[in-house]
């Protein structure tokens, strides 16, 4: 009991400390100590008085950064421009590349090679989907937003494939464990485009066949009925 | 008659405990075998005591040694086929299948010596020679014996770099079953299958060598009432059952054990189930009812728990709550039974389980009116002396038996006395009675399925269905067996028996005592206190459904 009220008064003092501007080298104030492990402390929270809290200050100083780099900007490049000019160089528009801002979406930054966008999936030599529907990819999908119907194939080779093959891109979380755990090569995040904005939620919703509109052919050995894969077979 | 003690004991809990959960346990052993019945052997070390007879594999895993095997199956004869389960015994120069080596005094036997393990190993090699490994199309993936054993003993690449034999994939063996030669290991565990549990020999072995082939006779068809079991014993995914073909993984599948509604046979069963509905139905090892099989019949008894079901109460053929319709029975029955106790009757149902039909028989007891049965009427054809039974209500002999208890006079539906104007019914069936008798009844139904004379009932309260609910079901020889909830009921449905209180507590004709059930168990104890037979049952704890990614290898 007795600490609570030391505590408070300590609390007093080193408010008053703050609003002063000599602090305190005495450090917070430790109201308890863990016997396991010393450095595991509970210590009192010091807060500031709301005449300390004000942010006009701060924000006059964000507000001078803020001009201090568009002025770097707005003039900066064309002071160069002209130094080359008095230098007698060609002018050129080059002051430009000079400026971060991209002008979305006339311009677009082009992504690194390995960049996870929007999923697609992979077609067969025939321009059929390479999904087998193995259900690979759902179960690792941590957002759960991969929705297989799997469906019997007529081709007796491929037996299997998907009927419903949809990816909710709301939900991605866009980790890449389907690919990773695509057994076929059947879906890829390669496709450099990220998810678009939709206006309803169920737009969001990629299906089977916009997927495949995005598919190239894979160079991956292709399972199902094939000179090079079935054609051994006793009849 | 009754036979309970092998299913529920004092203090043991009814067959679906916790213990009997588990898939494929070896045959129990016999009560207390006298000295010169057993013999002792030490495996990698460690001494057992098995019965005379018992083989070296079983032994094993009576010590929790799972040795690797694709043909052995604890239900079929012993043809030591795969060689998967070669063991090292000392004195014996050289390895034996564990699956026919009988145990011998003093014998010891080696299983993670280096020779046995690299013969295992190499066995495993060749039979994965010409497999597919079509294992991301394969329904069997996840629960495939081959899978599991290439994991723990291989895990190497293949070492033939000349084409694979291919075989025909897809093969239509019948109506319920499609045959993949490719991946088909020849362990023969169907045809073995088929000759012992259905008594058919309807599949052979063709062809020689990495030709050999599985096949039925030309022109045959697998096709007897117990083909499905090969599906189950089928280590690999040679055999796919069309219901259940590409219908879900098996990873994704959560395991209930539960008890088959099909017919009177009470055969045990695991629910795989997912998303609320259940997938397939496969059986659960019982010695003493079903050992390691069930009937294709049984198997497709899911697919009714889908179709034509009552989601909500219904009033006069219209939605209305269960409060609405409760007081609206409540209001039609009261002054029928205060006036014309005759004019009431209640209609118990051999196709629903203990619980339901003992709370709707207390009612009839406490209002003092007439009893009837309905059941679906017997297919004879059915019997044959296997699993198959006649009878194909699951629960015809608890009816009779709680009937007996009650002192109720109990007669089957078709004999309604004429005088009976309103009928409390469970179920949607009233088998026999003529439609023109059912259009004058004012019928009360609390009941699964919207069909019947519960389509057209004045008032209709859902129920969850066996396998949506807890509750007991007493088969033909009078084994009282527990079922589990495996998923949620649809809609509004409650369970019938919280029905009949509901019922109970809204009909205020004086005089009869209210049901005060709060739970399945609660019926479950005064019914067990009230019928003479089922003295001394416990209520099986509640299992939980086992994820079939856990559960390990089922082949």
């Amino acid at each position: 009991m007795s600490t609570a009220h030391d505590d408070k008064h300590g609390e007093g003092e080193r408010r008053h400390d703050l609003g002063h501007g000599h602090g305190e080298a005495a450090g917070p104030v430790v109201l308890s100590v863990s016997d396991r492990h010393p450095r595991v402390r509970t210590i009192q929270v010091v807060r500031p008085r709301s005449e300390d809290s004000s942010f006009l200050a701060a924000t006059a100083k964000g507000l001078g950064i803020t001009l201090k780099h568009f002025a770097r900007n707005f003039f900066l490049p064309m002071r160069k421009a002209q130094a080359r000019s008095k230098a007698g160089a060609p002018t050129d528009d080059s002051w430009r590349n000079e400026i971060e801002t991209v002008q979305y979406p006339e311009e677009k930054v082009t992504y690194p090679e390995r960049f996870r966008g929007l999923h697609r999936l992979m077609l067969r030599d025939d321009g059929a989907v390479r999904c087998v529907a193995c259900m690979c990819c759902p179960t690792v999908c941590p957002a759960h937003c991969i929705t297989i119907i799997p469906e019997e194939s007529e081709n007796k080779g491929i037996e299997k494939r998907p009927a419903v093959f949809e990816i909710d891109e709301l939900r991605c979380v866009v980790c890449g464990l389907c690919v990773e755990a695509c057994p076929c090569d059947a879906i890829r995040m390669d496709t450099g485009e990220h998810a678009r904005p939709v206006e309803d939620r169920a737009d969001a919703i990629e299906t089977k066949d916009s997927m495949m509109g995005r598919g190239i052919h894979s160079i991956a050995v292709q399972g199902g009925e094939g000179p090079d894969w079935r054609g051994h077979g006793v009849e | 008659m009754t036979d309970v003690s092998n299913t529920a004991t004092p203090g043991g809990g009814t067959s679906a405990g916790p213990v009997a959960t588990q898939p494929s346990q070896p045959p129990a052993a016999p009560p207390a075998p006298t000295p010169s019945d057993t013999v002792t052997l030490t495996i990698d070390g460690m001494p057992v005591t098995v019965k005379k007879g018992t083989n070296v594999l079983e032994a094993a895993r009576s010590l929790g040694i799972d040795i690797s095997a694709f043909c052995y199956h604890p239900g079929l004869p012993v043809v030591a086929q795969c060689r998967q389960c070669l063991v090292a015994i000392e004195k014996n120069p050289k390895l034996q299948p564990s699956c026919q080596q009988s145990c011998g005094d003093g014998m010891v036997v080696h299983t993670t010596d280096p020779q046995s393990t690299l013969a295992r190993k190499q066995q495993l090699e060749f039979t994965l020679l010409n497999h597919p490994v079509d294992c991301p199309i394969c329904d069997k993936a996840g629960e495939c014996t081959l899978q599991k054993l290439y994991f723990e003993h291989d895990n190497a690449d293949s070492r033939v770099d000349v084409p694979k034999v291919h075989k025909a994939k897809v093969v239509d063996l019948g109506p319920t079953i499609v045959l993949d030669q490719e991946r088909c290991i020849l362990c023969s565990r169907c045809i073995r299958t088929c000759d012992e549990v259905a008594g058919q020999h309807q599949l052979e072995f063709a062809h020689r060598s990495d030709h050999e082939i599985l096949t039925t006779a030309p022109g045959e068809l697998l096709d007897n009432p117990y083909s499905l079991n090969t599906v189950d014993v089928c280590p690999v995914d040679a055999l796919t059952a069309k219901d259940f073909r590409f219908t879900m993984r098996a990873w994704e599948l959560e395991a209930t054990p539960s008890v088959c509604n099909g017919c009177a046979t009470g055969c045990n069963i695991e629910i795989h189930h997912k998303h609320g509905r259940a997938w397939r139905l496969v059986p659960r090892h019982n010695p003493d009812v079903n050992k390691y099989w069930m009937c294709d019949e049984g198997r497709f008894t899911y697919h009714p728990l889908r179709e034509q079901r009552l989601a909500g109460a219904t009033v006069d053929g219209l939605p209305a709550g269960w409060d609405r319709a409760i007081r609206i029975a409540a209001d039609h029955l009261t002054p029928i039974l205060t006036v014309s106790r005759p004019g009431v009757a209640v209609v118990l149902s051999a196709e629903y389980g203990n619980e339901d039909n003992f709370a709707l028989a207390r009612l009839a007891q406490a209002w003092g009116v007439g009893v009837y049965v309905a059941a679906r009427p017997d297919v004879p054809s059915r019997a044959d002396g296997r699993l198959r039974v006649a009878d194909v209500n699951p629960n015809r002999r608890g009816v009779q038996l709680i009937c007996e208890a009650l002192g109720l006079a109990s007669r089957p539906v078709a004999e309604l006395a004429g005088e009976v104007r309103c009928l409390v019914m469970l179920g949607s069936e009233l088998t026999g009675l003529a439609p023109g008798r059912i259009a004058e009844l004012d019928v009360i139904a609390i009941t699964t399925h919207e069909r019947g004379a519960a389509a057209t009932a004045k008032i209709a309260l859902p129920a969850a269905a066996w396998a949506e609910t807890a509750g007991t079901v007493t088969s033909e020889a009078g084994r009282v067996q527990r079922m589990h909830a495996a998923f949620a009921a649809p809609g509004q449905a409650l369970p019938a028996w919280e029905a009949v209180v509901r019922l109970a507590q809204a009909v205020t004709n004086g005089g009869a005592a209210k049901l005060s059930f709060a739970h399945a168990r609660d019926v479950f104890k005064d019914m067990t206190q009230t019928v003479a037979a089922w003295k001394g049952l416990t209520w099986a704890r509640d299992v939980r459904p086992l994820a079939l990614r856990f559960a390990g290898s089922r082949g």
